[in-house]
């Protein structure tokens, strides 16, 4: 996939609002890939919306979003499949990692799947993201800054050509988000893929090519 | 697998599944034994007898008590029996030929003897299950007729007459079937112009259906011929195959034709008919406790999806298809209903065991139905059940996964 086109694009909840001036919403906007988007908003204007919309888990929006020109709603089922393991990974903003397993049977359940990264690499995102010693704690028992660093490398085990990472360090302090920032930069450009970014506020510090606000 | 299994497994209840395993036990128990024992019992009225076989009715004209005195032909014509023959129910129509030469047997033995006047009847050979032993069934019948050995067929009944009614009440021994196929009798035949032949017999076999004494038909033939020349034989009871003793236009045609039928001869048929009811009554009620058991099964695996759904979701969200998250729970649902069956088998040959003893006592010639239909409608209604349950769980996983 190398571009996620929006066109007049209008969450069904916003639509009896009376300003919607918006970089994104009823506007033409293409993301491409290889290049790195931020999208900046205040809370409940979209952003998670705008993720549900194109992972295909929501559809209550007006308007038409597309992949390479074609609509997304007609894309079938089993065809998502396909899309959210080899083209699309997203970084929930609520994480959704499962309580029940460890930080590493969280990324494994993702990585047995997608078969991308050896144990070795896996290990070598833990060691530098600092949650190395929390391989084997249950997730229910890690903080939520901990957590993200865990949903991001979960969701970096799979080829992809859009990431989407909804406020991926909202928990997390500078050096953490830096940290963050280079691990996903790193996995981003060597799959040639396009990354986009929501945050509301504080935000990793990377070369946005731009920067939309809704 | 293994981790999905870990996640997937959480809520699962084993008090509900415990409540489907012993339902669906209870109605697959139900089914499979309901059919068992049909196929156990069926044998007991089909093949118990050993010299007819159930599907034989007789037919004789009824005696009315005009005609009794009357002269009205009491014997079938060749029109009755091309008439019958043309039945749908009829396989095949034999005549039964009565002796036209008077017959006395004697019995001696240790010097006291008795003897009795009586008749022989034959039927074709065919409708007689058993083997004639002795030389009645080979060919040199005047060799026969000239101090011989004619092998008899005795009704049962006559057995049971003078065990428990005769014996009983004048201190004598009961004789077994085995005891009285050892004694020999004096057979005299005399025929027309006084002619005699005297000649020996032995009683080869019981007939618990067959109310006469039965000797080989090829017998008959000869015998008649050399002592009743002249007689002319026209059959006065029929013996007929039928495809299916428990048909209703056998009954309607008898009583259309005036013609009677020996009424136990299609007890046998009733019995079958009866059972047969019964056992699919039964099997009727199996099958639903199954049915209800399934949807306990489904109810519990929709809860646990539910319970579940976020999770599920979650898994189809980062990769998953429908079909990867959906099989734990299908094959949680193939295992329960293969537990079910195999111990439900085992209970079945456990209680079949048990039963077996008990109609073994009753019919001890009883040979073991075939267990093979029985356990390939197990395995049909475990693979049944099991697919049904898959595609369910599957629509369900489906509508999990559909975008709101």
């Amino acid at each position: 996939m190398n571009s996620i086109s929006l066109h007049n694009v209008l969450p069904e909840v916003f639509v009896h609002r009376p300003d919607n001036s918006s970089d994104l919403w009823l506007q033409d906007v293409t993301f491409e890939r290889g290049h790195l988007y931020l999208i900046e908003a205040a809370s409940g204007t979209g952003k998670s919306s705008l993720c549900a919309y194109l992972t295909g888990y929501r559809r209550d929006y007006r308007g038409t979003i597309s992949f390479d020109g074609r609509d997304i709603r007609k894309i079938h089922t089993y065809e998502w499949t396909g899309v959210r393991r080899r083209s699309l990974s997203l970084m929930f903003q609520e994480l959704r990692l499962f309580s029940e397993l460890t930080a590493w049977e969280n990324v494994q359940i993702k990585n047995q799947l997608t078969r991308h990264k050896t144990d070795a690499e896996l290990a070598a995102w833990f060691e530098a993201l600092g949650i190395a010693e929390k391989r084997d704690v249950r997730i229910g028992q890690m903080s939520f800054g901990q957590q993200q660093r865990v949903a991001l490398i979960r969701s970096l085990c799979q080829s992809f050509d859009f990431l989407l990472a909804d406020e991926p360090v909202s928990h997390l302090d500078q050096d953490n988000s830096q940290a963050m920032g280079e691990v996903l930069m790193q996995e981003a450009r060597r799959q040639g893929a396009g990354v986009i970014v929501t945050s509301i506020g504080h935000h990793i510090d990377l070369p946005y090519e731009r920067v939309f606000r809704l | 697998m293994k981790l999905l299994w870990k996640l997937l497994r959480q809520h699962i209840s084993i008090g509900q599944l415990a409540g489907f395993f012993l339902a669906n036990l209870l109605g697959m128990l139900i089914v499979l034994l309901s059919l068992q024992f049909y196929e156990d019992v069926v044998p007991a009225f089909s093949g118990e007898d050993g010299v007819m076989k159930n599907t034989y009715l007789i037919l004789s004209k009824r005696i009315a008590a005009v005609s009794a005195f009357g002269g009205e032909a009491q014997t079938f014509s060749e029109e009755d029996v091309r008439d019958l023959r043309n039945q749908s129910f009829v396989r095949k129509v034999g005549a039964f030929t009565a002796s036209q030469y008077q017959v006395y047997a004697s019995l001696s033995m240790g010097g006291v003897g008795m003897g009795t006047d009586m008749f022989f009847e034959s039927v074709p050979d065919d409708f007689v299950d058993v083997k004639w032993s002795g030389q009645g069934g080979q060919a040199n019948q005047t060799q026969l007729l000239a101090g011989g050995e004619v092998p008899i067929i005795l009704p049962r009944t006559y057995l049971a007459l003078y065990n428990f009614g005769f014996a009983q009440t004048k201190n004598l021994p009961k004789l077994s079937e085995g005891i009285i196929s050892m004694i020999q009798m004096d057979i005299l035949l005399r025929g027309e112009g006084g002619r005699e032949v005297r000649m020996k017999g032995r009683v080869v076999g019981f007939s618990t259906r067959l109310n006469t004494v039965l000797v080989p038909e090829s017998f008959m033939r000869t015998a008649n011929a050399e002592l009743a020349p002249n007689a002319t034989v026209q059959p006065t009871r029929l013996i007929v195959e039928v495809g299916n003793p428990a048909d209703d236009a056998i009954v309607a045609y008898v009583q259309e034709r005036g013609y009677e039928l020996e009424d136990n001869s299609l007890d046998a048929g009733r019995a079958t008919y009866f059972l047969k009811i019964t056992a699919t009554v039964v099997l009727a009620v199996g099958l639903l406790i199954s049915i209800l058991s399934f949807y306990i099964l489904m109810l519990s695996v929709f809860l646990l999806v539910q319970k579940n759904a976020q999770k599920l979701q979650t898994l189809l969200l980062i990769g998953y298809s429908r079909a990867r998250v959906a099989l734990p729970y299908q094959l949680l649902t193939a295992g329960l209903n293969a537990g079910v069956l195999l111990f439900s088998i085992a209970l079945l040959f456990w209680i079949r065991g048990w039963y077996m003893q008990r109609l073994w006592e009753m019919f001890p010639a009883l040979s073991e139905g075939s267990v093979n239909r029985t356990l390939l409608l197990g395995l049909a209604l475990c693979c049944f059940v099991s697919f049904m349950n898959a595609l369910a769980i599957r629509r369900k996983i489906s509508s999990i996964a559909r975008p709101r």
